[in-house]
């Protein structure tokens, strides 16, 4: 299958806003949050969150084009430009360009406001604007839109395996000559329906700090924000590598081939149900890192671990997992170190049983 | 492109208002029986009971999960997956062993949108998580492959209402390329209140009966439904040597990258996807025996498609038949697909349901009768909100 050069990286998030904020937050191992209040009328219980500021979108594009974009859909559009931007091919975008976003959730804080609508406004008020930018694919038209991207177009939602499902399609585009590039991304975003599900799932189990190989313990906290990568054909070798597989599944149909030996950056988020399949797979004394403290816990997680990955790729050098790190584990605790020739491995499961994988390695060519 | 490279359909299976499946939806079609009404399941406070066309409680399959369990979109996908599974004669046990993916477009499937636990939550009580649990429950990819103990690659394809167009598309590669042995793939979609009255927020929902492709069309009914169909790989074929309906011959998609709801006007996103779907199936235009087109009865998405088909494929025969079905978004590309292989295996297809008196400035106008037809492909075509366009050609037989 065709292996996928990373030629340009894009990311926004608790951590901050491009690939400087992404590896300062990965050197130091620090992140902040925020504080959010997820039961409505009881400003008293207060919930870290990582959450993400779209100001630095009106280095693209002016307040006037942002009219009527929301939050999810802004997400979006700074995450694709600032990977256009890293790539070289910001306002020279080639024909043949394809758009993938994956999305747990998709525009939730939209999808609330047109509820809103209707029950403030009443049936025949409800918001025009509202419902068609709650449509799961409304970041995708509206990035198309902007950078003028008229291949196909995808948007999956397959909540946890989001990524992977649509990273697979991706794969298959340029593997199939659809297109010649693809412009890939995950998003999700925070609402506040969102964090009083949270609380009422979580709350008695609530945390201040992710332990994500505390397996047993629920540590998760709510992340939003986007990463994005401009995804080719590998022609030349990229500093950030190529992805060289993906493949999603479930347990129940055996154990899948894993790379051998490579390097994991886990999708563990601290959430304990999930985070008790990882050892299903994941062999003893096999190198893991998490980088979830840095972003939080999203749908779209792996897409941050995958831009973690393009970055290690690029410096030769691992960054240690920031956040708890648990004393008594199976496997070997990634700390700042040098790569090597290592594979990376960045592996998502969810509750279910379900997995998605992918392997990134050194560029060639 | 890698060129032709088709890929067998083994069995098809769907249910909407027009029928509890595909044989009663067909004798529906033909018979030019259709049934909209105001909505039974909710009520709104419109002036206008917009005419909708709603599932029959009646005709999901007694051995599906009940309501409560699922959300009913996820019951539509498993209603329609059941047959389709039974008419390619697959026992669903013996699928177990195999490489099977799910691949299924939707709207509303993945909406985080419970109107009753919103309302409570704004209210300030502390709802039940029961709706959400379901939400959570019912990713309609994830449900069927739970359902059937499958292991393979799940997708649930988002890009509203070409969702169903594009998850045959994408599946089909996924056969073709050994990701998997076979994949159930289509779209599903359920009626609520909330689409109803954005629907009707956007202006663009008919007072009467949908009338596609007329002059005096004033836009769409909505619907809901399913329809899924069984693709299987070579290996698979020789195998089970299992009767083959149809061949996913193309598939091309393509953005508009214009506006968030409205067509482009001159169709240059729709023009791209045919041109792809017809270059990757190997067919001529004089191949084509028929389009059945997306055809929702909105003014904009009619002129266009009439504008584009004019263009590329001014001779071949048309319809529309959401006039039988209402218009169940990420469900109405796999819906069509369904009837569209009907269709070419009786040669015939029925008329457009709703079209009567052209519109002058159309270029080309849909069929008015049933019509016998000729050519060993067909192609069904989908517009989306977003600006998507995704079309499939299917064929009689596979690679000429």
């Amino acid at each position: 299958m065709t292996r996928l050069s990373i030629r340009g990286v894009g990311v926004v998030g608790g951590f901050g806003c491009g690939l400087e904020a992404f590896d300062r937050a990965l050197v130091s191992g620090v992140a902040s949050t925020m504080q959010v209040t997820p039961v409505p009328g009881n400003e008293s219980v207060l919930r870290s969150a990582f959450l993400a500021d779209t100001a630095p979108l009106e280095e693209f594009l002016n307040k006037r084009a942002l009219r009527r974009i929301d939050h999810f859909s802004r997400l979006a559009l700074l995450g694709s430009h600032l990977a256009l931007q890293d790539a070289g091919m910001l306002g020279a975008i080639p024909e043949r360009v394809g758009l993938v976003i994956a999305s747990g959730y998709g525009a939730l804080r939209t999808t609330f406001s047109f509820l809103d609508s209707i029950i403030e406004d009443g049936d025949s008020c409800a918001s025009p604007t509202h419902f068609s930018n709650s449509v799961h694919n409304a970041a995708a038209a509206h990035v198309a839109i902007k950078l003028n991207i008229g291949g196909p177009n995808l948007t999956v939602s397959q909540f946890e395996m989001s990524v992977s499902s649509a990273l697979l399609t991706a794969q298959l585009w340029l593997e199939e000559g659809r297109v010649d590039h693809v412009v890939f991304g995950g998003v999700d975003e925070y609402s506040a329906v969102l964090g009083y599900c949270w609380e009422r799932f979580l709350g008695s189990e609530s945390t201040e700090e992710m332990a994500p190989f505390d397996l047993a313990r629920q540590t998760a906290l709510v992340g939003e924000g986007s990463a994005f990568f401009v995804l080719s054909r590998e022609e030349t070798a990229s500093p950030y590598g190529a992805i060289d597989r993906v493949s999603l599944g479930h347990l129940s149909g055996g154990l899948p081939i894993l790379p051998k030996d490579p390097v994991y950056i886990l999708g563990a988020d601290g959430h304990r149900q999930c985070s008790a399949k990882y050892p299903e797979l994941v062999p003893q004394g096999a190198s893991v890192a998490s980088y979830a403290p840095l972003y939080g816990s999203l749908p779209v997680g792996q897409a941050f671990d995958l831009a973690a990955a393009a970055l290690a790729m690029r410096d030769g050098r691992l960054c240690a997992t920031p956040g708890h790190v648990a004393e008594e584990t199976d496997w070997q605790i990634v700390g700042t170190e040098e790569l090597g020739q290592r594979d990376i491995c960045c592996l998502k499961m969810d509750d279910n049983g379900g997995y998605g994988f992918l392997t990134v390695t050194k560029g060639r060519g | 492109m890698s060129g032709p490279s088709p890929v067998a359909v083994t069995g098809v299976g769907c249910l909407c208002a027009a029928g509890a499946n595909l044989a009663a939806c067909m004798e529906s079609l033909f018979k030019e029986r259709r049934h909209p009404a105001p909505p039974s399941r909710f009520e709104t406070e419109h002036a206008i009971r917009y005419p909708v066309f709603e599932v029959s409680e009646g005709f999901f399959p007694p051995e599906l999960p009940e309501d409560g369990q699922l959300l009913r979109t996820s019951r539509l996908a498993l209603a329609a997956t059941l047959e389709a599974l039974h008419d390619a004669d697959w026992n669903p046990e013996d699928l177990k062993g195999l490489r099977v993916g799910v691949c299924i477009g939707t709207t509303v499937g993945s909406a985080m949108n419970s109107e009753e636990f919103y309302r409570d939550y704004r209210s300030g009580k502390r709802p039940e998580m029961t709706p959400i649990e379901r939400f959570l429950r019912s990713n309609p990819a994830a449900s069927v492959a739970r359902y059937f103990g499958l292991s393979g690659p799940v997708q649930t394809v988002v890009n509203a209402c070409s969702s169903g167009t594009d998850a045959l598309g994408l599946a089909a590669s996924w056969v073709r390329n050994g990701l998997c042995d076979v994949a159930l793939a289509g779209g599903a979609d359920e009626l609520t209140r909330v689409t109803y009255n954005g629907f009707a927020s956007l202006m663009i929902a008919d007072a009467e009966p949908v009338r596609p492709f007329d002059l005096s069309r004033r836009g769409l009914n909505l619907g809901e439904g399913a329809g899924m169909l069984v693709l299987e790989s070579e290996k698979i074929q020789q195998v089970r040597k299992a009767k083959i309906r149809s061949h996913l011959l193309g598939y091309g998609s393509a953005c508009d990258a214009y506006h968030l709801t409205a067509p482009s006007p001159d169709g240059s996103g729709l023009i791209r996807a045919l041109d792809e779907a017809m270059q990757s199936s190997g067919c001529r235009s004089e191949d084509i025996a028929f389009v059945n087109a997306h055809g929702t009865g909105t003014p904009d998405n009619d002129r266009v498609e009439s504008t584009v088909l004019g263009k590329v494929l001014p001779r071949t025969p048309f319809l529309s038949t959401k006039g039988f079905t209402g218009h169940t978004l990420g469900a109405a590309g796999a819906l069509e697909a369904a009837f569209t292989i009907a269709c070419l295996e009786a040669g015939r297809i029925p008329a457009s349901a709703g079209f009567s008196k052209p519109d002058p400035v159309f270029p080309i106008h849909p069929v008015t009768r049933e019509v016998a037809i000729e050519g060993r492909a067909a192609l069904s075509q989908s517009l989306a909100f977003g600006g998507n366009n995704a079309v499939v050609i299917f064929g009689k037989e596979g690679p000429q």
